[in-house]
């Protein structure tokens, strides 16, 4: 889907609290149809961002647009929100709460009834409609928040750590529904601290680093860029070898693995001649793209 | 629009369907009327035995008339027919089986009376002996009555319990009695005349209002401090509900979705306004429930024999009772969001809240100087400062209705200031209730007032 602007656009974006500046002079650009990963630590400036993105927060200089207008409270309705703090009322009946959230965005009507329904029942929930939200377990709850941010069908859904807590089912179950939601062109921006989720979820993705970005662009670019350095290795026999290797300047030692990541300048052919003349019975021998984290990991330390 | 009018209808219908509600809305009544009650009843309570007393007459004359006090003050209060001596009482048991009066309240306690003669010894000697007693505890106390007592003397007690004023007090009655007596016999006149004579006048009171001189028996009394008590009770009593919901959006964190939704001012007002309808419920069905007991239940219990009477009140002063139960809950329940967007949890809410009751409950106890001058200019001041004039001003009302430009200042001093508390309340709650982790501080929240 081709809009002649992106779905969220910020400009030289700031925010501070006191002496603290939380944003520092960010921009970027979100589109339709695409997964946009905010990605950094705790701390870094993520949920201000995104609270300046659905208007809770007012930036101290900046601009920001939404589907190509200012923000004004009646967009509010064509974004859904799950924050990372999140939570419902634990007296309320789940429907109740669904049915008040979605009237919140001016929804409401016998069709928010068969919605609500129908996403129950995706999320394997129905029995639990009518019961109240303290009855239920906490992923159940999640499960719960998670419909209310989409159940008014938002053309822009803002998910801060949506799966934290989760078991690996109901993980694959709401990664599906998000999937599922991009490729009915909305956008979706994607908060989390943990990249390898991101990796997995992620279109675009932008770093941010105490309050400033650190880097910005598709996924797929940014890997190309970063080039194939490291290599999964198995290996028997030899370990001494790799570890006093010139070749290679950092390894890490999984269960049944070793990455090894190149030294600057080192090809891994070379490493591999290094590695069979000495001896080393390799079994698996593959090159392999830097990962998020070495990519977030390597652009910190490049910063300061 | 929708959406305040979506939150104020969640609040009022998820509150007004509790149990919580049902029950309170059945047994406030009750519960009020055993404030009245408890206190009394546990003043009543006379724990333990009966008082064991000695009484060292050097007069020679007095025992037998304080012992005769004692005892028909006891007879008279009681009305049956026990030994005063060991009368130990339970006053509602006794009361209970008349039936027709109102219960009375024994706060007398019983006396076992034991005479000692001195028989010649020295009072060191007999006191040294009483002392002994006492402390084997075969004894509670003892007086002495010196001989001079009728002329200059002064009366003694000694006791393990002397901090026990209401025994005290009752054994200065009955011995002043008693030497009063003494005295007048001494002075030859009859004392059964002199009692006769010193009667008290009993006093009927009529309020003149704008009709006929009505009579006022007391119950414009209870009309008065109960509208007062009614307001306090119930601003206290929601002014904790709005602090409870505006925390729990905050433990929870549902306030940051729903500010992705709604202005933070619709949703704290929506708040206000859906619980403030919660308790007008409330108080709708307790003044039904006291129309109807004042229309129908008075017929009949009288038919029952039972003569209770309701004052009655003027349809005008439910609407004005109405407006300053607003204007209180407003003033207050305004306060409670500010100090729940403020906190983190229930308990420091309860902490913060302490200086809010403690103005509540002034403004209750300032009732008591404006019932009894509602026309003094301190009563005037009291009923145009805000923080007051929910009770002050309902109770002038109620007693010596103002001029009509007096209430209507009241009333706009009154929304004036719930303007200005919003207005505060709405700056900080915007703020407040996406800061967790810790209490704000002042200086905090006073930056948070100021920023754009």
């Amino acid at each position: 889907m081709n809009r002649p602007y992106p779905t969220v656009l910020l400009e030289r974006v700031s925010k501070s609290f006191g002496e603290f500046i939380a944003v520092d002079s960010l921009s970027l650009t979100a589109s339709a149809g695409r997964v946009y990963g905010l990605l950094g630590p705790n701390g870094a400036g993520k949920t201000t961002t995104i609270r300046m993105i659905v208007n809770i927060t007012a930036p101290d200089s900046g601009r920001i647009e939404l589907f190509g207008q200012k923000l004004t409270p009646k967009l509010q309705d064509r974004l859904g929100y799950l924050p990372e703090e999140r939570g419902l009322y634990r007296k309320m009946k789940v429907a109740e709460q669904l049915r008040f959230f979605a009237r919140l965005k001016n929804v409401a009507g016998d069709e928010l009834e068969r919605k609500i329904d129908s996403w129950l029942s995706r999320l394997k929930i129905s029995e639990w409609k009518e019961k109240k939200a303290m009855e239920l377990s906490k992923g159940m709850q999640q499960k719960v928040q998670f419909i209310s941010a989409i159940l008014h069908e938002p053309d822009l859904l803002i998910l801060d750590e949506p799966f934290s807590g989760l078991d690996p089912v109901n993980l694959e179950l709401l990664k599906e529904v998000v999937l599922d939601l991009k490729a009915a062109g909305k956008t979706i921006i994607f908060s989390t601290h943990q990249m390898e989720v991101a990796e997995k979820i992620c279109d675009d993705i932008c770093l941010i680093n105490r309050s400033r970005k650190v880097l910005e662009g598709s996924l797929r670019e940014i890997k190309k860029g970063f080039g194939r350095n490291s290599v999964a290795l198995r290996i028997e026999g030899s370990d001494g070898r790799l570890k006093e290797s010139l070749l290679v300047s950092n390894l890490r030692e999984h269960s049944d693995e070793i990455e090894a990541l190149l030294a600057p300048g080192a090809s891994a052919q070379d490493l591999l001649k290094d590695l069979v003349s000495a001896g080393a019975v390799i079994t698996k021998f593959e090159l392999i793209e830097p990962s998020l984290k070495d990519i977030f990991i390597e652009k910190v330390s490049e910063a300061e | 629009m929708k959406k305040f009018l979506a939150v104020v209808k969640r609040e009022y219908l998820q509150r007004v369907r509790s149990k919580l509600f049902i029950i309170a809305t059945i047994l406030g009544p009750l519960v009020m009327s055993l404030f009245g009650v408890v206190p009394a009843l546990i003043f009543s309570i006379k724990a333990g035995e009966p008082v064991r007393l000695a009484v060292v007459d050097q007069t020679g004359r007095i025992y037998s008339r304080f012992y005769k006090m004692i005892q028909t003050e006891g007879e008279l209060k009681e009305g049956a027919q026990q030994t005063v001596a060991s009368v130990n009482a339970n006053a509602l048991s006794a009361n209970r089986g008349e039936g027709k009066s109102q219960p009375q309240i024994r706060q007398e306690a019983s006396f076992q009376l034991e005479e000692i003669k001195s028989d010649g010894r020295p009072i060191e000697e007999i006191r040294a002996q009483l002392d002994e007693r006492i402390r084997q505890k075969k004894l509670d106390g003892y007086l002495v009555l010196p001989a001079d007592l009728l002329s200059e003397g002064t009366a003694e007690f000694f006791g393990r319990n002397t901090g026990d004023v209401f025994t005290r007090e009752h054994l200065e009655d009955e011995l002043s009695a008693a030497v009063r007596e003494a005295r007048l016999e001494e002075a030859n006149i009859d004392a059964r005349k002199v009692r006769d004579l010193s009667r008290p006048v009993d006093l009927q009171s009529f309020k003149i209002g704008a009709g006929a001189a009505e009579h006022d028996s007391g119950e414009g009394f209870i009309l008065v401090f109960g509208a007062g008590f009614v307001i306090y009770l119930t601003v206290l009593m929601y002014g904790q509900v709005v602090l409870g919901a505006v925390i729990e959006e905050k433990e929870t964190r549902i306030a940051e979705i729903l500010f992705s939704s709604i202005k933070p001012f619709s949703l704290m007002m929506g708040k206000l306004i859906g619980v403030s309808l919660l308790a007008l419920t409330q108080l709708a069905c307790w003044g039904v429930a006291f129309l109807i007991l004042a229309q129908y239940g008075m017929g009949m219990l009288a038919g029952k024999g039972l003569e209770v009477t309701i004052p009655r009140v003027p349809p005008i002063m439910f609407l004005y009772f109405a407006l300053f139960f607003l204007l209180g809950y407003f003033i207050y329940a305004t306060i409670y969001a500010l100090i729940g967007s403020m906190v983190t949890t229930a308990q420091e809410g309860g902490q913060l809240a302490v200086p809010i009751i403690l103005l509540l409950v002034v403004g209750l106890y300032l009732a008591f100087p404006v019932i009894q001058s509602p026309d003094s200019s301190f009563a005037f001041w009291v009923s145009m400062f805000p923080f007051f004039s929910p009770i002050t001003m309902l109770v002038r009302i109620v007693t010596q209705t103002p001029s009509f430009l007096q209430i209507l200042l009241s009333l706009i001093i009154g929304f004036g200031t719930v303007l200005l508390l919003t207005w505060l309340a709405a700056r900080i709650y915007r703020v407040g209730m996406l800061m967790y982790g810790k209490r704000a501080t002042i200086p905090e929240v006073w930056r948070w007032v100021r920023q754009p």
